[in-house]
């Protein structure tokens, strides 16, 4: 049902547990910027006008074409039934014809590197970040990192402490975003299980804003970037 | 004595990479810190400097609502 485009810039990425992950392709490209175009509606125009800078207008244009293309065929509606509007802390959600839409998703973006993740119910977060040399990491450490996770991440050097630091960022991104308040919460608050900090895939977790909640988290990375899933898990124990 | 948006726009300077941004380059007091393209991470330490820096204590959720230069410069003056 969804607007055809001439050649897709998104492929399946994996399928962790019944959520669906789709890589988006952001290098530049006239032929999908132009297609993605067709796509927006009203609003969302409005908004890619508004980016002051190439890499982010690209970044949201390409991540909502392909996003509106995905949720469409996997609701089963035309383009134009789909709208996003945020939640008062920001957060998209998807509606058709006006009506909520029984469908999580979440989107994230970093460089060249989109990922679009998705689920018929529950809390879902996905972050992605470009795996590129950062002058500020010990700052960027301190912003964002535990005790415990910064002794670890600082355990290691050079690509290795950069690689350390993203995967456990997208990892607690990932999980404010499947919260719900995103950025709005301390990400300090709280910190990756050590097991995961050390190297497994994934772990389980309740984070103190959201008691009651078990969440698991997943990595995504691969040689290119780091990324994560988070997703709410019913009725389970951490 | 520097003014207060000549002091956020040393710690952009010193410590925030903005694609398309050089450094030394004005601030845009009406635009979003979200819509420049500045990574996550890079947000969330900015909010910590301007706490250090300016001797206040903004809350992540106060801070989301003061995402442009302007808006944030009008709070800290006010503080």
């Amino acid at each position: 049902m969804a607007v055809p485009v001439s050649a897709p810039w998104w492929y399946p990425f994996g399928a962790p547990e019944g959520v669906s992950v789709v890589r988006v392709e952001l290098e530049p490209n006239a032929d999908r910027e132009a297609d993605a175009l067709t796509l927006l509606d009203d609003e969302e125009l409005v908004r890619w006008e508004r980016y002051p800078y190439a890499g982010p207008r690209r970044q949201f244009l390409l991540c909502r074409g392909a996003l509106r293309t995905v949720l469409g065929e996997a609701l089963g509606c035309r383009n134009e039934q789909l709208a996003f509007p945020t939640t008062e802390d920001g957060k998209p959600w998807a509606t058709v014809d006006g009506t909520a839409a029984a469908i999580s998703f979440s989107v994230s973006h970093s460089g060249p590197h989109g990922l679009i993740a998705f689920a018929p119910e529950g809390r879902l977060g996905v972050d992605v970040e470009e795996l590129a040399p950062r002058r500020n990491l010990d700052l960027l450490m301190d912003g964002v990192l535990g005790e415990a996770e910064k002794a670890d991440v600082a355990s290691n050097e050079g690509e290795r402490r950069l690689r350390s630091f993203f995967r456990l960022w997208t990892m607690k991104e990932a999980l404010l975003k499947a919260h719900g308040k995103g950025l709005l919460i301390d990400a300090t608050t709280f910190e990756i299980p050590r097991a995961v900090r050390r190297g497994a895939a994934r772990g389980r977790l309740q984070l103190p804003q959201l008691p009651g909640v078990t969440l698991q988290v997943e990595d995504l990375g691969t040689e290119g970037f780091a990324a994560a899933l988070a997703r709410e898990v019913p009725g389970a124990r951490p | 004595m520097a003014t207060t948006e000549e002091r956020l726009r040393k710690i952009v300077d010193d410590n925030l990479e903005i694609e398309g941004r050089t450094k030394g380059d004005a601030l845009d007091l009406d635009r979003n810190i979200g819509d420049a393209g500045v990574p996550s991470p890079d947000i969330v330490a900015f909010w910590k400097l301007v706490n250090e820096e300016f001797g206040v204590d903004i809350s992540a959720e106060q801070f989301a609502e003061l995402l442009t230069p302007r808006d944030l410069v009008a709070h800290l003056d006010a503080a």
